[in-house]
């Protein structure tokens, strides 16, 4: 009985996707209400940032890495786990604030929320799934379009996947305790250095690599990183672990938002 | 999606069953969100509503009255379904459009025209449906060209037209108001009481939850009284208002029991709300009401109505006059008459209204004064049933009413 709560809410969130679809694209022209450039801002704040990696650390001081890296630029190197890890965090957090700042609409329509949570997600994936696809497109002389490129696409359904789950929990548990805001936000701004994003995870001291896996954006960044960069199909280490995280995601998920049906909207 | 009237009247469209809202309050969110993660909680649990069971069936008008805190708006979230029930079943039939605060959702950003099709999107209207019901919507809302500039540059009336255009713009089987529709301006105002009167006589149901029995009396058929979150009374509209106003004046009596002595300070705070200061009947002296009506002296009926209004508000008067068994005869007000009541020097307001022959038959009869506010729609005060009198009539066959006639 249990079990099913969070499987019925999203099987909800499918039977309502026209409706979702709407609420995404209002998301992100709601985002650009009011400026010229209009819906190029969500994506060329990101795509400048890529840029500037690669201009100052190819282009400019055209720094290498050691021997046994995935590749030897250091900004191509770096795009490939940062992309990704912006997008992680970008939908992380407007999973986790999605129900919050829905609270108004919430408590007068009969809604489920976790639409809104979906919605947050999938107006961030829109954003960033276009901008890993231009990069991938750049990177076509490193990986030839060989079968491990191809990899991308499930990798980032599964990272879409994984923040709609991580992002809801993180939203009930948001509804509960407001400082969960503040705990995550610093914890994402930390995790960029517990993922081999900044250094191949050759370069990480072999006793310590353990906590690189204990976050779930590890798999993900080398797994993009043997496809972009490479064109080599991602390690089976690879999927388990995504696979471990998005059941234990669930999992947690589901009692806890067993346990907060009924009192939900009441805390927003 | 059914559209309303196409099921017969009598089909139940509604049914509650041992329905319950519990709030758990906790000590702190800290104890939320440790019972959220150990699943052991430690809270107090407010039941804002226990165990109400009713139905309603397609056409019929509910009124749901209780004082502040009777549970009222927990009731209707959940019927709405924007609140989840700890206890008890609710079954729904067709579409359920409630308003319950008007406005909200709305971007501040977009266009009137945007938000209206996203608001749609949001109560099931398609982006085909709203195209179909755009011209009606935009008629009836009346923002013409301000509808495609930002919703930010609305006023609150405006917002809160478009928000109404936009709930109602679909006839549903049930519909969920909250509170005073005060909504726009007065011309606005009517337009919304005439749009949820014929949503009425097109056999939709209608749950209306107010504080005003003036407005329930005008409006519902069977009324629902609300005490501590319990279903106190429910039933033909009447009786169940009458028992209300019962318990409310006791309870004001109280409160006015004890309050009476200490604080002056209240009576300055009260004086600055509209409240109707007096109400004479010439001839009568209404210090004596007690078992014995007093007798009308002469054939007119004169009341002279001394009123507080709200700032320099036109306030309007409405005078009734039932039998003491509480059947109505005949009730009036200033604001459908075209008469308003006059500024005393003092700020307040004075009205004399006659009735010249009284064209009562002899019998016993009961007087109410109601406080409008300038539209007519927002009742500031009554004084229910607040005077009895005999009246002898110059006749002597039985009856009520003399109806002017003539033999011929």
């Amino acid at each position: 009985m249990q079990m099913m709560t969070i499987a019925n809410e999203l099987r909800f969130a499918w039977s309502a996707r026209a409706l979702v679809w709407v609420m995404v694209r209002r998301e992100v022209a709601s985002r650009h209400a009011g400026t010229a450039v209009g819906v190029l801002w969500p994506y060329l704040q990101p795509l400048l940032t890529v840029a500037a990696y690669y201009l100052v650390f190819d282009v400019v001081f055209s720094m290498r890495l050691g021997a046994d890296a995935p590749t030897h630029a250091v900004g191509t190197f770096l795009v490939a786990g940062t992309l990704p890890w912006m997008a992680f965090c970008d939908a992380v957090q407007r999973g986790m604030t999605s129900l919050v700042d829905a609270g108004s609409l919430l408590h007068k329509n009969p809604l489920p929320p976790v639409l809104f949570t979906v919605r947050a997600v999938l107006a961030s994936a829109v954003v960033y799934g276009p901008l890993l696809a231009l990069v991938a497109l750049a990177y076509a002389p490193l990986h030839h379009f060989r079968l491990g490129f191809w990899a991308l696409f499930p990798l980032f359904a599964l990272q879409v996947a994984l923040c709609v789950l991580l992002g809801y929990l993180l939203a009930i548990l948001a509804a509960a305790l407001r400082d969960v805001v503040q705990v995550v936000g610093f914890s994402l701004s930390v995790g960029i250095y517990l993922t081999p994003i900044l250094f191949p995870l050759s370069m990480f001291p072999q006793a310590w690599r353990w906590v690189l896996w204990l976050n779930p954006m590890t798999a993900l960044v080398l797994g993009y990183q043997s496809a972009l960069l490479q064109g080599g199909w991602p390690s089976a280490s690879v999927w388990w672990a995504l696979v471990v995280w998005l059941v234990l995601t669930a999992a947690v998920l589901n009692v806890v938002a067993a346990r907060s049906r009924d009192q939900l909207v009441d805390w927003l | 999606m059914t559209p309303g009237g196409n099921g017969k009247r009598g089909d139940a469209v509604l049914a509650v069953q041992g329905l319950g809202k519990e709030y758990r309050l906790y000590a702190s969110p800290r104890e939320r969100f440790k019972s959220l993660v150990t699943g052991r909680a430690h809270y107090r649990s407010h039941w804002a509503l226990r165990d109400v069971s009713f139905q309603l069936r397609r056409g019929e008008c509910i009124g749901v009255i209780g004082d502040n805190g009777a549970g009222k708006s927990s009731l209707l979230k959940l019927l709405a379904g924007t609140l989840q029930p700890s206890a008890g079943t609710i079954e729904r039939v067709g579409r359920v459009t409630a308003i319950l605060e008007l406005g909200a959702g709305f971007h501040p950003d977009f266009t009137g025209r945007d938000n209206l099709y996203f608001g749609g999107s949001l109560i099931g209207i398609g982006h085909d449906e709203m195209a179909r019901l755009e011209p009606e919507i935009v008629a009836f809302c009346e923002l013409g060209e301000a509808l495609d500039r930002p919703v930010k540059t609305y006023s609150s009336g405006m917002a809160v037209r478009l928000a109404f255009a936009l709930v109602t713009a679909v006839q549903p089987d049930v519909l969920i108001i909250d509170e005073a529709l005060a909504v726009g301006d007065q011309h606005f105002q009517k337009k919304c009481v005439e749009r949820i009167q014929a949503f009425r006589d097109n056999g939709c149901t209608i749950l209306f939850c107010s504080h005003s029995p003036y407005h329930v009396r005008q409006l519902c058929d069977t009324a629902l009284w609300l005490h501590q979150g319990r279903v106190m009374e429910m039933g033909e509209t009447e009786p169940v208002l009458l028992a209300y106003e019962t318990h409310s004046r006791l309870l004001s009596a109280d409160a006015q029991a004890a309050d009476d002595a200490p604080v002056p300070v209240l009576a300055a705070s009260v004086a600055s709300e509209a409240a109707i200061v007096s109400a004479t009947v010439a001839g009568l002296d209404e210090e004596q009401v007690q078992e014995d009506a007093p007798l009308l002296p002469g054939p007119d009926l004169e009341v002279t109505i001394t009123v507080r209004g709200r700032g320099d508000e036109q306030p309007h008067v409405g005078f009734m006059i039932e039998q003491t068994r509480g059947v109505g005869i005949t009730s009036m007000v200033t604001h459908e008459e075209g008469a308003a009541p006059r500024r005393l020097p003092d700020g307040t307001w004075r009205i004399v209204l006659t009735l010249p022959e009284l064209p009562l038959h002899s019998g016993d009869y009961v007087v109410s004064v109601y406080l409008f506010d300038h539209s007519g729609l927002v009742v500031y005060d009554q004084w229910h049933q607040f005077l009895r009198f005999r009246f002898v009539a110059p006749v002597r066959t039985p009856g009520l009413v003399r109806l002017p006639h003539h033999w011929s």
